[in-house]
């Protein structure tokens, strides 16, 4: 999380600190907007309602309570459901417009949250993970490609969670 | 085989275990060295909910994330800083009582008002246009103004007089009749600032606004220089 000035509450009311908030935090809101609404256009969309709203109600926001960064996704999630809402009523597609995902909005978060942590950990771990996880391959077929013993591979998915889930508390997640 | 005593071998085992990977004699040592292990069952604990995350990820996605083009962070602050100074000016202008129209005189108004306001030195491309919503149920006012820019076009959206916590969505409609969104703002009673919003709709190819409040939706033209004596209010079955 980042520090905000000196101050304890309403720590996102100047200007200068929806700046500061916007370099900190804007990638991995708009990785999620895209993620979720599947637009480039619609995602940045996202991304500016959610500071405008960030800062029209900066007042409210108490550090003490929560990261910023938390604060921000809830405001991004609701944004991201009133525009999933606007797309369902309004009379004609955009041309160049997508469909909204179908994905449940918090299932789309938590997919989202993974896939920024597995970006994040190493890639002897990620890819250990992917192959035997994901593509469900045996560990001796994966050790054997990687010219190591089968035992690596299983401590290298075991570290590999272990840098999944220091990565996800990074991030703020709470199960 | 390891012995019971070998907690770092067998903690190693715990990522293939939680993923429902471990079988036979390993997995049997595995789960009788958890029976009398307290911190290999307090690590298995920790390591499950991230196991249990993963059929959520697609893996096709874990390459790099995408990332947002570099005007929109002075997009972003540009509208704040549009809004800000649309606030403190309707602040003045009600301070000075002769802006602000009550429900029955909006009301009274007979014709969509269209004024042409040269802007300067504040990033726009061109006019703003003053588009007010007319023949509206007594007690309501709904007025907009849009900016052109070359990302598209800037709205500025007043409410008043519906329900507080009422969510607005705002839509410019094109030459061609489709829709295009400029997002969604909430109505707050005792705020009377203006909600900035943006379309990527350029302001000459704007025919119309159309403003959601949930119950009710309303469109007012935006036909060009030339005021539109027509009424073109309109409410949509909800």
């Amino acid at each position: 999380m980042i520090q905000l000035g000196n101050s304890t509450r309403g720590a996102l009311s100047r200007e200068r600190d929806v700046r500061e908030a916007y370099a900190a935090h804007s990638g991995e809101l708009y990785g999620f907007a895209v993620r979720s609404l599947g637009d480039a256009g619609l995602a940045e969309e996202a991304v500016q309602e959610t500071f405008v709203r960030a800062w029209r109600a900066g007042d409210r926001f108490d550090p003490k309570i929560g990261s910023l960064r938390t604060w921000l996704f809830a405001i991004l999630r609701n944004v991201v459901i009133d525009l999933g809402r606007a797309r369902s009523v309004r009379p004609r597609v955009a041309e160049g417009g997508v469909e909204p995902s179908v994905e449940p909005l918090d299932e789309a978060l938590t997919a989202w949250q993974v896939e920024e942590a597995m970006r994040r950990i190493g890639e002897d771990h990620r890819r250990v993970i992917v192959e035997t996880y994901y593509r469900g391959r045996p560990y001796a077929e994966v050790a054997a490609e990687l010219g190591v013993p089968e035992g690596t591979v299983k401590s290298r998915v075991y570290y590999g969670l272990r840098a999944l889930r220091v990565v996800l508390e990074e991030m703020g997640y709470e199960d | 085989m390891k012995t019971r005593n070998d907690c770092r071998e067998w903690r190693e085992l715990l990522g293939a275990y939680a993923l429902g990977h471990l079988e036979g004699d390993e997995r049997a040592g595995l789960e009788a060295h958890l029976d009398g292990c307290a911190n290999c069952r307090e690590e298995l604990a920790s390591l499950q909910p991230v196991a249990l995350m993963l059929p959520h990820a697609d893996p096709a996605r874990f390459g790099p994330a995408p990332q947002p083009p570099p005007e929109l962070g002075q997009r972003v602050a540009a509208t704040i800083a549009a809004e800000r100074e649309r606030s403190e000016t309707r602040q003045r202008r009600r301070l000075f009582g002769g802006f602000a129209l009550g429900g029955a005189t909006v009301a009274a108004v007979a014709a969509v008002l269209l004024l042409f306001v040269f802007g300067g030195g504040d990033g726009s491309s061109g006019p703003e246009q003053q588009v007010r919503f007319a023949d509206l149920p007594p007690g309501i006012t709904i007025d907009a103004t849009l900016q052109p820019h070359s990302y598209g076009t800037e709205i500025h959206m007043y409410v008043h007089g519906v329900p507080s916590g009422t969510l607005c969505r705002v839509w410019l409609r094109g030459a061609g009749g489709a829709s295009y969104p400029a997002g969604t703002f909430r109505y707050r009673w005792g705020d009377d600032s203006d909600a900035v919003l943006s379309s990527a709709l350029d302001l000459s190819r704007t025919r119309a606004v159309v403003v959601d409040t949930g119950k009710r939706t309303f469109v007012a033209p935006v036909d060009g220089p030339v005021a539109d004596l027509n009424i073109h209010n309109e409410e949509e079955p909800t």
